[in-house]
C-alpha cells in the first residue's frame, strides 16, 4: 500500500504562433541585414530600447522615434557557461555577455570570441562580428569580439 | 494592521527526493495541519493554493488538488505565484468580513518531476529571448551576481560565505531538504562552477516539498491557538521581467513592498525593529540585494556582516536562521516555508535555529528572474 512508483510522461505540445509586433523588433532586424542596430527613443524619457516595445515600458506611452546605435560597446556584465541549463558540461566555457552598445539604454546579450574567459572584465569594450551572410535574423549578430577603440 | 489577522498553524514538509506523490505530499501536509489545530474541513473558509502549472505538468493543475487539501463543495482559488502571495490573498479575504479562516496550500516537485529552471526557460519571452538562446535562470543570476560583485569590489568568498550562513543553518533544520553537516566557506568555493561566479552550493538545490498555513480573523484565532502571529503588515511590487532594462544590484520592487508592509506595521527603522528575515535568496548573492532592499544593511557593508557571524541564528539581525532557500527551494512553496519559518521562531517552536526572543520578522517572497517581482510580510507576537 505504501509502494510509489515513477512513471514517465511526455507532453506534445501543439505549435504556438507568436505573432510579432511590427516595431521594434522588425525595424532591428532590418537594420541587421545592411550591418547596423536601429532603436527607438521614447519621446518623453529620452530612454533607447533595442529591440524596442511600441511603447515606453516607463512612460506607458506609444514611441516611434527610431534612433541609430552603434555596433560598438561596453561589458556590463558577464558569465563563463561552465555547463549547460541542464546541468551538461560545455566542452568549452562558453562567455556569455550584457552589452551597453553605445546610443542605447537597453542592454543586449551576445557570446564573446576571442578572449580567454579569464580576462573578461565589465568595462572592456567589445564590438559586434557581423555574419558575412546577412538574412535579416538574430542570427546576423555572430558574436561579439574585442575592441580596440 | 493591528492583531486582525493570525497565523495559527503550519505544516510543512522538504526533501531533495520526497518519495511521495503530490496527493499524498497535500493530504499529509493538510491532514496532518488539521489534526494538530483538531479542525475539519469543515472549520475552512476558503483555501488558496499557490502552484505552477508547468512543474505539476497540467493545466489548472489545482483542481486535482483540492480533494487530497479537503475541498469538497467548498470555495477554492489560486494564484500562479509564490505562495506569500496566496497568504496576502488569504489575509485580504479574511480582512473583508466574508471569512473566518483561510488555509494557505503550496508545493513543488521539481527535485525528482522536472527540471526547476525550465519554468524559467519556458518563462521567457518567445520572440527574442529563446531565439538567442542565451538567458536562462542561471546565466541570468550570474550576471547579477557578477554585477552585484563587481559594483563593491567584492571577491568570490563573500558568495561563499553567504552560501555558508544559509547552508549551516539549514544543516540544523529537519525541515530542510539540503543536509551539509559542518559546510565551510571552502567546500561552497570548491563546488563546481555553473554558469561562473555561480557555484553549486551559492544555488538553491532542485527540492521537493510543500506547506500548508493556517489563517484565522483575531477572534477565531483566539479559539484555536494560545500563540498567534500576527500579520502586521504586506506588500508587493513588480519590477519588468527585461532584465536588460535593469540594474540586477538593486531590488527596487522589494524596496517598494517592504515600505508598504513596513509603514501598516507601523516600522520607521527596520534595521532596530526587526528581529530576523526569512527571505527567499534563490542565490547567495541575492541575500544582501535583498537584505538592502528591506532597509536591514547597506549591501556594501555585505563583507563585513557576513564574516562577523551578524547574520548568523546568534547574530544582531539573524538572515535565514531557517537555512532560506539555499537549503531548499519547492518551487512555489518557498515564500510559504519562510512564513512558515518566521511563525514557527516567533512561536519559539524554531529548535536548534530558534532566534532569540524575536517580537517581529519580515519575510520576503519572489518571482521571475533576478526577483523581477517580490512580496513582502511584516509578522509579530
Amino acid at each position: 500500500m505504501e509502494e510509489t512508483r515513477t512513471v514517465s510522461a511526455q507532453w506534445e505540445l501543439s505549435t504556438y504562433k507568436f505573432r510579432i509586433e511590427g516595431g521594434g523588433l522588425q525595424l532591428m532586424l532590418r537594420g541587421m541585414k545592411e550591418g547596423r542596430f536601429k532603436g527607438v527613443r521614447c519621446h518623453k524619457c529620452g530612454f533607447v530600447y533595442l529591440p524596442a516595445p511600441f511603447y515606453c515600458r516607463k512612460c506607458y506611452i506609444k514611441i516611434h522615434e527610431p534612433v541609430d546605435v552603434d555596433d560598438h560597446g561596453t561589458i556590463m556584465s558577464y558569465t563563463v557557461v561552465m555547463s549547460d541549463i541542464r546541468g551538461n558540461p560545455m566542452e568549452e566555457p562558453q562567455i556569455s555577455l550584457m552589452v551597453k552598445l553605445d546610443g542605447c539604454d537597453s542592454w543586449i546579450m551576445g557570446t564573446l570570441k576571442g578572449k580567454d574567459w579569464r580576462d573578461v572584465a565589465i568595462g572592456q569594450r567589445v564590438k559586434i562580428k557581423w555574419a558575412e551572410q546577412r538574412t535579416g535574423t538574430l542570427q546576423d549578430m555572430e558574436c561579439f569580439v574585442p575592441a580596440e577603440d | 494592521m493591528e492583531n486582525k489577522v493570525a497565523i495559527v498553524g503550519v505544516n510543512l514538509d522538504s526533501a531533495l527526493d520526497i518519495e511521495k506523490s503530490r496527493e499524498r505530499l497535500i493530504f499529509d501536509l493538510v491532514r496532518g495541519l488539521m489534526d494538530d489545530l483538531g479542525i475539519e474541513p469543515t472549520d475552512v473558509d476558503t483555501t488558496i493554493f499557490a502552484t505552477n502549472d508547468f512543474l505539476v505538468g497540467r493545466t489548472i493543475s489545482n483542481v486535482f488538488e483540492d480533494s487530497p487539501a479537503g475541498v469538497y463543495m467548498r470555495d477554492e482559488s489560486k494564484v500562479e505565484m509564490d505562495a506569500t502571495n496566496a497568504v496576502m490573498y488569504g489575509t485580504m479575504r479574511i480582512l473583508s468580513g466574508n471569512y473566518q479562516t483561510a488555509l494557505i496550500v503550496s508545493q513543488g516537485l521539481c527535485g525528482h518531476q522536472v527540471s526547476p529552471y525550465l519554468h524559467i526557460s519556458y518563462s521567457l519571452n518567445p520572440i527574442y529571448d529563446r531565439q538567442l538562446g542565451l538567458l536562462n535562470e542561471l546565466s541570468a543570476a550570474a550576471f547579477q551576481a557578477r554585477d552585484f560583485l563587481t559594483k563593491y569590489g567584492f571577491g568570490d568568498d563573500l558568495m561563499h560565505a553567504i552560501a555558508a550562513n544559509s547552508l549551516a543553518n539549514a544543516a540544523l533544520n529537519p525541515r530542510q531538504a539540503r543536509q551539509l553537516p559542518d559546510i565551510s566557506p571552502q567546500q561552497v568555493s570548491e563546488s563546481p562552477y555553473y554558469y561562473e561566479p555561480l557555484r553549486e552550493l551559492h544555488c538553491y538545490p532542485p527540492t521537493d516539498g510543500g506547506c500548508a498555513i493556517l489563517l484565522a480573523s483575531a477572534e477565531r484565532a483566539k479559539e484555536l491557538t494560545d500563540k498567534p502571529v500576527w500579520i502586521l503588515g504586506l506588500g508587493s511590487s513588480m519590477d519588468t521581467y527585461y532584465i536588460v532594462e535593469r540594474d540586477l544590484t538593486v531590488a527596487p520592487s522589494a524596496t517598494k513592498a517592504a515600505k508598504r508592509a513596513y509603514e501598516m506595521a507601523g516600522i520607521s527603522d527596520p534595521a532596530r525593529e526587526i528581529c530576523f528575515a526569512e527571505i527567499a535568496a534563490l542565490f547567495a548573492h541575492q541575500e544582501p540585494i535583498l537584505a538592502e532592499a528591506l532597509g536591514l544593511m547597506e549591501a556594501s557593508d555585505a563583507a563585513e556582516k557576513y564574516q562577523s557571524g551578524e547574520t548568523a541564528i546568534d547574530g544582531k539581525l539573524p538572515i535565514n536562521p531557517s537555512g532560506g532557500a539555499l537549503g531548499g527551494h519547492p518551487i512555489p512553496a518557498t515564500g510559504g516555508f519562510r512564513v512558515a519559518e518566521a511563525t514557527l521562531q516567533l512561536r519559539g517552536e524554531a529548535g536548534k535555529n530558534q532566534v532569540k526572543d524575536p517580537k517581529r520578522a519580515v519575510v520576503l517572497g519572489q518571482d521571475g528572474i533576478c526577483a523581477q517581482q517580490n512580496s513582502v510580510l511584516v509578522l509579530g507576537i
